[in-house]
């Protein structure tokens, strides 16, 4: 018995209490019954018996009877808190009845089923009992806000359907003459003025038999009377407005009323808003902007090619392009930087369809003056695994400090897993005695004396990244004399003349 | 006395450059504050301080007078260093032991000016680019530079760097 409403649940416990106590009643009088009797008592007492042990599971007491609360409430309305006009008043402007126009609007929209389905919805519900019952919903499906759904919301609510047509599919840029032609309708559809009045045009002054042709197909002097007619019309329409607005001008009135022409608004409207398209200014809900002619005079020709013409033709695929916008390098500079491969092996994951062997590649790359980078990849295709640990590696080139250009600051230690890499500044003319591929790094980040043990682990990825690592963390003299307070002075400078090569 | 406390001393110092500390004590006693003077003349530490059990105030760590020290409060001075960063890191990163309670190594001034010139001696390896080793001579605890400079040798105490 699991009844959400507290009056529901009195009910059935009431139902259940009374149930029981027949039950029990019956059970009582059984022994004192004549044995003739047993059969009916107990058809009759079994269901009983079971709503009593039901009953008997929950730990509440029963009620007897309906709860009263010890000090009864007074309601609100007879108090005289709420007045019955004010609530009926309030009904009918919230829960209005549908007018006779909207009525009608429905059944424009809906099948004559549904308006009966809807007029019966209409009628089950009081307007009054939605006002003063009518509840902000609390159960778990209520919608996340709150809304009667009377109105649409778009940012909620599914979108409206379309209300404007469709583009035009064969509409096309006009050509000038249509322009202007649109550019005189919507220059006449405003108010009169001195230059928007409804003027003559050109066909007004040609002979009723000619005025269904075309310009081009009027004879040469019909042509000619009417330019000359048309132009005589226009220097006398140019003369009496100029009188006119001189006229008003005397009168008193202001620039502004003066100009009864198109408004700031109406220009801007007709640069925004007018169709520059032969769709008769259809509007239309569609984002997509029309295409442009497929050869535009004078652009044909002019368009820009993939590849950039810096290049001198040594990066056409454009593999460099990327790495040319990040680093700023030109394509020549990046060919110049020195790029090895350091490690490469072969590794594989074992899937449900089988081995995927693919090649991991580390990558070193310098400048040979004090920059290096390290980049690693992998790829099934090996090409594509070196392409990418190199153009990784120029990515990835970091200044690298260098004392006389010749070797490392101090003696540094670094450690990537097992590998402990350890690297010693040299004296000038010491060499490069490291192994192979410290040696390569040394090379290509411009280092020329330098010492190193690798005492523990020699894991060929681990040694690169250590040494990397190493060679990063170099410490800095003059930010240890400043931390200490001292004047630092490098001896072989102030003695030497400051030999560096 | 041994070098026992010295050898907690320089434990304690690398700890609380590591743990990032601004001020530290450590027992008072005339090795500790011979070192202590050291370090702080090499620029690796920023103050030495006599004081009591808690920390004195940092505003007047320079210039508060010490209280005096009778036969009633010796026991409970303690010397509170100051420690030095720079750019977020420790200017006194790593203090490592040369000598050990249990076998004591001394350096001669030849030979302690070959190490400063980063050449390995014996079992004492040659300073690198910002190490500094300590010295416990006559003349009290010097930097091997110092040592040097001044013509002495004696007990090797520390490597600092």
């Amino acid at each position: 018995m699991s009844a959400a409403r507290p009056a529901a649940r009195r009910l059935i416990s009431g139902r259940l209490a009374s149930g029981g106590l027949r039950g029990a009643a019956a059970a009582v009088a059984l022994p004192t019954a004549s044995s003739t009797t047993t059969t009916t008592t107990t058809t009759t007492t079994t269901p009983c018996h079971q709503l009593l042990f039901a009953h008997q599971f929950h730990s509440s007491p029963q009620l007897a009877a309906r709860r009263r609360p010890r000090f009864p409430n007074v309601r609100a309305v007879d108090m005289g808190l709420i007045e019955e006009e004010k609530v009926e008043e309030y009904t009918k402007e919230t829960f209005p009845k549908y007018t006779e126009g909207e009525m009608k609007s429905l059944r424009k929209r809906y099948s004559e089923k549904q308006m009966a389905a809807i007029e019966a919805g209409e009628d089950a519900i009081e307007p009054r009992d939605l006002t003063m019952q009518g509840r902000l919903r609390i159960d778990p499906y209520r919608m996340p806000y709150i809304d009667d759904f009377a109105e649409n919301q778009p940012i909620i609510d599914k979108r409206l359907r379309r209300q404007k047509d469709a583009p035009d599919p064969h509409a096309r840029f006009m050509n000038m003459d249509e322009f202007a032609d649109d550019l005189i309708d919507w220059a006449d559809k405003l108010a009169t003025g001195d230059v928007t009045g409804t003027l003559k045009t050109l066909v007004d002054f040609v002979p009723d038999q000619w005025k269904k042709k075309p310009e081009s197909q009027w004879p040469r002097e019909v042509q000619a009377d009417a330019r000359k007619a048309f132009n005589t019309y226009l220097e006398g329409e140019v003369a009496r407005q100029a009188e006119e607005t001189k006229a008003e001008k005397a009168g008193g009135l202001t620039g502004a009323e003066l100009r009864s022409g198109p408004t700031d608004g109406d220009i801007l409207k007709y640069i925004l808003e007018r169709s520059t398209m032969t769709d008769g200014n259809r509007t239309s809900d569609s984002s997509l902007a029309h295409a442009l002619p497929s050869k535009v005079p004078g652009v044909a020709g002019l368009y820009k090619t993939a590849t950039d013409l810096e290049d001198a033709g040594l990066d056409d695929l454009g593999v460099y392009q990327d790495l040319k916008r990040r680093s700023g390098m030109t394509v020549r500079e990046i060919f110049r930087v020195d790029a090895k491969m350091l490690v490469s092996r072969r590794v594989s994951n074992q899937t449900r369809l089988g081995k995927v062997s693919k090649l991991s590649v580390m990558y070193v790359a310098g400048n040979g003056g004090g920059w290096l980078g390290l980049g690693e990849a992998k790829s099934t295709e090996e090409t594509t695994a070196m392409e990418k640990a190199k153009l990784l590696a120029l990515r990835n080139m970091q200044p690298i400090r260098r004392y006389e250009d010749r070797t490392i600051y101090g003696s540094v230690e670094a450690k990537v897993s097992g590998t402990i890499v350890r690297l010693a500044s040299r004296p000038p003319g010491f060499g490069l005695r490291v192994s192979h591929r410290i040696f390569e790094m040394a090379r290509a980040a411009g280092l020329k004396d330098l010492s190193a043990t690798i005492p523990r682990s020699r894991n060929p990825m681990n040694s690169v990244r250590a040494a990397y690592k190493a060679l990063l963390s170099q410490p800095d003299p003059e930010e240890m004399a400043l931390g200490r307070g001292k004047k630092l002075v490098d001896a072989r400078k102030v003695y030497y003349g400051g030999a560096t090569q | 006395m041994g070098i026992g406390n010295l050898v907690h001393m320089f434990s304690h110092l690398q700890n609380a450059t590591r743990a990032h500390l601004g001020l530290t004590s450590i027992p008072n006693n005339k090795y500790n504050l011979n070192l202590a003077l050291a370090l702080h003349r090499a620029g690796l530490i920023a103050s030495v301080t006599r004081g009591g059990p808690t920390p004195p105030d940092p505003a007047t760590l320079l210039t508060a007078e010490p209280e005096v020290v009778t036969t009633a409060n010796v026991a409970t001075r303690r010397l509170w260093l100051g420690l030095k960063y720079w750019n977020n890191k420790p200017v006194l990163r790593k203090v490592q032991a040369v000598s050990r309670p249990s076998r004591l190594v001394t350096a001669t001034m030849p030979q302690l000016s070959k190490i400063s010139r980063g050449f390995h001696v014996g079992q004492i390896k040659g300073l690198t680019l910002g190490e500094t080793l300590f010295v416990s001579t006559d003349l009290g605890v010097l930097e091997a530079r110092e040592a040097v400079e001044r013509k002495v040798g004696g007990l090797v105490l520390c490597r600092v760097s």
